[in-house]
């Protein structure tokens, strides 16, 4: 709360107008001086920084736009400041604190927030906070840390500036525990500098407006921003919405990448929500953890950009949603866990929180903000994206390289995913020119172009992200952090019968051999990691014995990797025909993907072949049925009797005849029958269509789930639908085609539900046996 | 002083949405000013309709005016238009092979480009824009170069003929736009395309354009996105400059015609590089403000141009303005030397509503347009905009707008601010519109503050020059919010692009990357300084200039590290190692004046970034003269009274015609003056006076 002022102050509707405007323009001025004043390529062209407001007792007011994370980090690190230090050093006027423990706030170490006090009248009134990404804080370099000792210098909060004074002393005594000392200091001066600017203008506002007048602003930015949240929470109904998310990290017990999972039970009641983490995979071994508030921080990252885009960026949007975490983890690790990389874990975080949140506003009617996953690889490992070493310069290399940072999107109800469309942490951040990542990395890039089958399956393809393939040009000692391959699709949801991840891109060291180099003077151009290690030159991948966690690049060597794409909307074998025709000549989806998930066949000039399109989408349906294991809902006892209604709109009670065995597999009305033009559009009020292809009819105990398109039966509304679909699992062998390329098994598979009727996929989930947990995750159900 | 021969003109043209404005400059010092309407399907027409209506003022016909002419100078919106309305020519696009999606891939921030803040905010929504070249029209060729220049995989020509024979035999491209990596740095690969398109297509029906000849900055996706405009507008830039000298020409013109470009300079016609043209009419309005501060002794000014959906802010310092690093056209971010102007959504249609959930009441950013339009217009818009609360306020009268052409509805502005956004607050219609024009004001005073810090000064360090229809109105709002101590109205103000494109010189300018480590040999930058100037030189001798050009050299600096320079004017004409050891000083002094004492960060070390240098070849033009004070009175220039709202109450505030108010008069306000283009409101407690140019002056 802020401090609390005599008398209720009237905000004027005009003044409150200009002031939030002027605050707002404030922070922008801050990030734009931050950002040019930092020497980190992420913050300055990626965006990765942010300049925020805060109340006196560590309230946010308003964050600028930048990333979002540092946003909902640097409450809990004002409060931890007052908390420990307001008695003892205290807390004054000209103070400028600097923070990065990510057990206080923030992702990792490399999360550096410094905060400022306000004060009027010699008494403090508010706090202004500039963060950004710092790759370098000493320690370990990436991959190798075990404990948070390892990941370098960590402040608990330090004066940088004491009483307007910059504090050389302090300066000196942090840049010097780090492998580049004046990179990191001129990023605390681009937020020290940040945050002169957003001092200097929040007093300006307190002379303009007076300081009961801020103050009560302040506030009333908090409550409209809760009383948007809330009306935006009341418009869906309420239910309970659940998410597993996979992901997998080094074990040094194991020396392999092993799986984790991460869970999220979303319940919606009236105007409140609670997402619950139970289930979540314990703390791991590895820096691949994530602190309380590094979950907090993605939870609110997956509200803002999924739920609450239209509410001003304060606390107040939080306060409507209480979040429970187990403590001991991997999402609310016990100190000194590592916890490095723990943005990539968020991920899966925000992920999962997105999962139930666009299942959510689909049943809310609010179709125009739903994505599938932005984050899926099918995936991980090999070499990564952290470097050491020094470039041509003799500089010291950037430390990251993040073309993750423009990864695939995921589809929506009327589209495509884009591709190559961002990352969902930086609304406007983006990726580096190759020209100017030349300038600074000793690399010579072959190619940077969209990645085939990057992008999810479905009546709306993800987009696909980008592949690379690079060699080390200018340096003798680069290194990158390294990682044993995990095959398995990571951070990756569908909806509502889009696959959830897609399947191309190669992530792996490449020797090119002798004579590369005269090669390439020769006009030999590489693009394809696949193709330069099939072409018979005697490139051969590179498999580091062990578990080496970070490998030297030697000069002229090679890396392949790609970025994550996003999940598929709808059943792939509803996409239009001519769609899929022209995803192969644009090279975004193969001709084998396009036969094997699209059902439809081109010619060898790549014309559509029709009658053959229509015949393979008929005989994938069959071999939906075919290969399916019966319904199983046995254990509710109402499978058989299951009433399914017919393809007329239903009354109340469903009525009709049995569902799967009647309708010819031949016979499914898929291609000539959108779903658009399903029954239910004009749908009486006692149905709710909750998902792309299912509805419920019916109130109370006669609530039943029905197929929009054919109108078969999927059991009461108080069962898992999923447990009278058919089911079939998908092997990664079998859709990749290709093996890891170190030959180790893939671990999870995709696990296609359809509907018994008419065999319109309903959900791809992805499954990780080896973890357990439930073998059909109920991700949807409804309070009817 | 009747000079014993007719004079001579300089005509200036600027093309807008709306209008096609002319501005005459007379040998006898006299300015006249003209506007006809727009004519989208053929621009030329307007063009000839605005010099005729200028002949006609003159008592010529347009064939008399037009053999009295040396100089048409024209500002064209043709670029701007193609690439807008996407009618542009067929583009095939070569690039590095391994990099053809570079421009659909458009370093993911292609995404948010061009948009605003709100639209940002709704993540999971936008998309890309459609591609200027679909991916089917794009090819890539096995080359590659390095940062140094270095050949790594030298060109496949066999494989660039078979690219280009396909794009325009397979795909029937008319242009082919060329974008190498690393050809800022060594072109010479691009120039080999180019050779081969001339040797495949000897008759010059394919326009080939090349990444490295319009920019030699690194940064291969806003530069291939500059090859893609220039060949996708090109065709379309110089069939229009052509059509019109034909037709001027067979008017007996025997003058030059010039075009006008973004980075406010003119070129020759036929050598212009078409997409050099885009944005030249904000190019026009910074170059007018340059001319007067320039005149009037102002070192430094902030333009404001309010139109019917946008604010536009730009900054003069010491007479010069700045570019911008990237900018963004449309949704596409370019490497053109173009004046830096930066936007907001602000302007006579920004809507106003009330938030449901908060009760807030928002102004803009959304625009009305000219369709549905203020509610005022009649035309269907039902959201009060800002052109009804200046009316409701009796800022501007319903019988005088745009100078009688369009009546206003004030009875439908009053209602639908009454019932959209005073009912709900408890507030009049009168309330309601004064608080909206409140929160316009301040949100542009936000924009010109943050524009004006960008530079590293104060707001009460500049002047305002206010133009475009709507910005005289609101201009005493915003500048009294800043802190401004004089605003300046122009005479010009209607035609202000015209008048800057009128009053321009040849301006060519080249930017180059650089990675320098400081301290470096100065005979290394003097090289590069040698082969700038000389390029050039030879554009400004193809221009027809036949005196020596006068450059401006600049240099961009940063920290080692940094991602971001700063671009100095360097003093000197050439280096020496001296003088190299004074730049980091120079440096931190500018450095610290922009980020705050203490910033600097020297030890890091200090790199070279990049070089500019400006070329500019002065054009012969008639010099605007100072008129004496006539002795005219105020009540001569009185066309009458209104009720205007000022600071809570209507006042009775007399009218003034702008062109009966003499040089020398002075007024307190309230007051309202009103020419047929522009209304000027002076609040209670505001002065305004006519200088010798019979500019307006407002101290606020």
């Amino acid at each position: 709360m802020s401090s609390a002022t005599a008398a209720p102050v009237r905000i004027d509707p005009v003044n409150f107008e200009i002031f939030s405007h002027r605050l707002w323009a404030v922070g922008e001025e801050g990030r734009i001086a931050l950002q040019r004043v930092t020497a980190s390529p992420i913050v300055a062209q990626g965006g990765e920084c942010m300049c925020s407001f805060y109340d006196a007792g560590g309230t946010m007011i308003l964050a600028c736009s930048g990333h979002l994370r540092f946003a909902a980090a640097t409450s809990d690190a004002i409060r931890r400041m007052i908390e420990w230090f307001d008695a003892d050093p205290g807390i004054h006027e000209g103070d400028e604190f600097i923070i990065n423990d990510p057990y206080v706030a923030g992702s990792h170490t490399y999360d550096i927030m410094q905060i400022a006090p306000i004060f009027h009248d010699g008494k403090r009134v508010g706090w202004v906070a500039s963060s950004s990404h710092t790759a370098d804080t000493g320690g370990v370099l990436r991959g190798a840390a075990t404990e948070i000792f390892h990941e370098g210098i960590r402040l608990l909060g330090l004066k940088i500036v004491e009483n307007g004074v910059f504090r050389q002393d302090v300066f000196k005594t942090i840049t010097e525990q780090c492998r580049d000392p004046h990179y990191v200091g001129m990023d605390i001066k681009s937020r020290t500098a940040a945050n002169v600017v957003c001092g200097r203008g929040y007093q300006s506002l307190i002379k303009q407006f007076g300081i009961d007048f801020v103050l009560a602003a302040g506030q009333k930015l908090i409550d409209d921003a809760e009383a948007m949240a809330r009306n935006k929470l009341a418009t869906i109904p309420d239910g309970q919405w659940r998410s597993r998310i996979y992901g997998s990290a080094r074990s040094h017990a194991t020396r392999r990448s092993e799986p984790y999972q991460v869970i999220c039970t979303a319940t919606k009641t009236g105007d409140s929500l609670t997402l619950d983490f139970e289930g979540s995979s314990l703390q791991l071994a590895s820096d691949q953890n994530s602190t309380l508030p590094s979950t907090t921080a993605h939870v609110a990252i997956a509200l803002t950009n999924q739920i609450f885009w239209d509410v001003p960026w304060s606390d107040g949007r939080l306060k409507p949603v209480t979040i429970r975490v187990p403590e001991g983890t991997a999402l609310n690790c016990r100190f000194p866990a590592a916890c490095g990389r723990s943005p990539r874990i968020g991920q899966y975080v925000v992920e999962a929180v997105r999962d139930c949140l666009t299942k959510m506003l689909y049943a809310a009617g609010h179709t125009d903000d739903l994505n599938a996953s932005w984050g899926s690889f099918w995936y991980l490992g090999g070499p990564g994206i952290f470097y050491g070493g020094h470039n041509r310069r003799g500089l010291p290399n950037p430390q990251g390289l993040y073309d993750i940072h423009g990864g695939g999107l995921g589809a929506a109800p009327t589209r495509d995913g884009v591709p190559s469309g961002g990352q969902m942490n930086i609304p406007s951040g983006g990726i580096s020119d190759v020209e100017r990542i030349e300038l600074q990395y000793p690399f010579l890039v072959f190619s940077r172009n969209h990645a085939t089958d990057g992008g999810g399956a479905g009546r709306w393809n993800g987009g696909t992200g980008t592949s690379r393939l690079m060699m080390v040009h200018g340096s003798t000692d680069t290194t990158v952090d390294y990682a044993p391959y995990a095959g398995m699709p990571h951070g990756a949801f569908g909806l509502f019968g889009g696959y959830p991840v897609g399947i191309g891109g190669l992530r792996a060291l490449i020797d090119p051999g002798e004579g590369f180099a005269a090669a390439l003077a020769a006009g030999k151009h590489p693009v394809m990691a696949a193709d330069l290690l099939a072409d018979g030159s005697g490139a051969k991948a590179v498999l580091p014995q062990g578990d080496p966690g970070r490998v030297l690049l030697r000069e002229g060597s090679i890396q392949a990797d790609f970025t994550q794409g996003g999940g598929g909307y709808g059943d792939p074998l509803d996409r239009e025909p001519e769609r899929v025709a022209q995803d192969i000549l644009r090279r975004v989806v193969s001709a084998r993907l396009a036969d094997l998930l699209y059902g439809v066949v081109v010619d060898a000039d790549g014309r559509l072949d029709a009658p053959a399109t229509d015949a393979r989408r008929a005989a994938i349906r069959a071999e939906r049925k075919a290969q399916s294991a019966a319904p199983r809902a046995g254990t509710t006892g109402v499978s058989g009797s299951i009433p399914a209604v017919g393809a007329a709109p239903a009354g109340n009670a469903p009525a009709g005849n049995a569902p799967a065995g009647n309708a010819p597999a031949g016979n499914a009305p898929a291609d000539n029958a959108p779903v658009d033009n399903a029954p239910a559009d004009n749908a009486p009020a006692d149905v709710l269509r909750f998902h792309e292809s299912l509805e419920i009819v019916g109130t109370g105990s006669a609530a039943a789930v029905r197929c929009r398109r054919c109108g078969a039966g999927l059991g009461t509304a108080a069962e898992n639908y999923k447990h009278h679909a058919l089911r079939r699992d998908r092997s990664l062998d079998e859709l990749a085609a290709r093996g890891m390329p170190d030959g180790s098994p893939y671990l999870g598979v995709l696990r296609e539900y359809a509907c018994p009727g008419c065999a319109t996929l309903l959900q791809v989930d992805v499954f990780v046996p080896q973890l357990g947990g439930d073998e059909d995750l109920w991700d949807i159900r409804i309070n009817r | 002083m009747t000079s014993p021969r007719p004079p001579r003109y300089t005509v200036g043209v600027d093309i807008g949405g709306t209008f096609t404005d002319v501005v005459v400059l007379s040998s006898d010092g006299e300015v006249h000013i003209n506007k006809a309407p727009t004519t989208p399907a053929d621009f030329s027409g307007g063009v000839l309709d605005a010099i005729h209506e200028a002949a006609t003022g003159l008592g010529l016909s347009r064939s008399e005016f037009l053999q009295r002419t040396d100089m048409i100078k024209h500002g064209s919106t043709v670029a701007t238009n193609a690439l807008i309305t996407r009618k542009g020519v067929k583009v095939g696009f070569i690039t590095t092979r391994g990099f053809e999606d570079t421009t659909l891939i458009m370093r993911a921030v292609g995404r948010v480009d061009g948009l605003g803040e709100d639209e940002i905010r709704r993540v999971t929504s936008i998309t890309k824009p459609q591609p200027l070249v679909p991916p089917e029209k794009i090819r890539g060729v096995a080359e590659r170069i390095d940062t140094e220049g270095a050949v790594i995989i030298p060109l496949d020509r066999e494989g660039t003929r078979a690219a280009i024979r396909d794009l325009v035999e397979g795909q029937a491209v008319d242009a082919i736009a060329v974008s190498f990596l690393h050809a800022w740095r060594n072109p010479e690969h691009e120039e080999a395309v180019a050779q081969l398109v001339t040797e495949l297509y000897p008759d010059g029906r394919i326009f080939c354009t090349l990444g490295s000849r319009l920019s030699q900055v690194a940064g291969e996706y806003a530069r291939a996105n500059t090859a893609i405009s220039d060949a996708f507008v090109g065709p379309t830039v110089r069939k229009y400059l052509s059509n019109l000298e034909a037709q001027v020409r067979s008017e007996g013109f025997a003058g030059r015609i010039l075009a006008m470009q973004g980075n406010g300079g003119l070129t020759s016609h036929d050598v212009a590089t078409p997409i050099s043209t885009l944005q030249s009419g904000p190019a026009g309005g910074m170059l007018a403000s340059a001319y007067m501060a320039e005149r009037l002794g102002h070192k430094r000014a902030v333009t404001a141009d309010m139109g019917g959906t946008s604010f536009d802010v730009g900054v003069l310092d010491d007479g010069y303005w700045r570019y911008a690093d990237e900018p963004i056209f449309e949704r596409f971010r370019i490497l053109m030397p173009i004046t830096d102007i930066t936007s907001i959504g602000a302007g006579g249609g920004t809507m106003s509503h009330i938030d449901e959930a908060t009760g807030r009441l928002i102004v803009g950013p959304e625009s009305a347009g000219a369709r549905p339009g203020p509610v005022c217009y009649g035309t269907g818009g039902e959201l009060p905009a800002i052109t009804d609360a200046d009316l409701v306020l009796g800022y501007i009268d319903p019988d005088y707008f745009l100078g009688g052409r369009r009546k206003l509805d004030k009875a439908a502005a009053i209602r639908a601010m009454e019932e959209k956004i005073g009912n709900p607050l408890g507030l009049s219609a009168v309330e309601a519109a004064a608080g909206i024009v409140r929160i316009i004001d301040s949100k542009m005073a936000d924009l010109i503050r943050r524009e004006v810090i960008k530079s590293g000064y104060l707001p009460e360090d500049f002047v305002l020059y206010a133009f475009g229809g709507a910005s005289p109105v609101h201009a005493v709002g915003y500048a009294r919010d800043l802190g401004v101590r004089e605003i300046i109205v122009f005479p010009t103000a209607p035609v202000f692009s015209a008048f800057g494109i009128a009053g321009a010189d040849l301006v060519h300018t080249r930017l180059v990357t650089r990675a320098y480590p400081l301290p470096m040999p100065a005979a290394e930058l003097n090289a590069d300084l040698d082969a700038l100037e000389a390029a050039l030189a030879s554009e400004l001798e193809r221009d027809g200039l036949d005196a020596a050009p006068e450059f401006r050299r600049y240099v961009t600096l940063q920290f080692r590290r940094q991602s971001t320079g700063e671009e100095i004017r360097l003093p000197w004409d050439r280096f020496t190692d001296e003088r190299i050891a004074e730049l980091p000083d120079l440096f931190v002094a500018h450095y610290e004046r922009l980020y705050g004492k203490g910033i600097a960060y020297a030890e890091a070390g200090l790199d070279i970034a990049g070089l500019r240098v400006d070329a500019v070849g002065r054009v012969a033009k008639p010099e605007l003269r100072p008129v004496a004070d006539s002795g005219g009175t105020l009540a001569d220039a009185q066309k009458g009274a209104r009720q205007a709202w000022f600071e809570g109450g209507f006042v009775e505030t007399p009218v003034y015609d702008e062109r009966r108010l003499a040089a020398g008069i002075s007024l307190t306000g309230p007051a309202i003056v009103e020419s047929p283009f522009t209304t000027v409101v002076v609040p209670p407690g505001a002065t305004l006076s006519v200088d010798p140019y019979r500019n307006l002056v407002i101290r606020p």
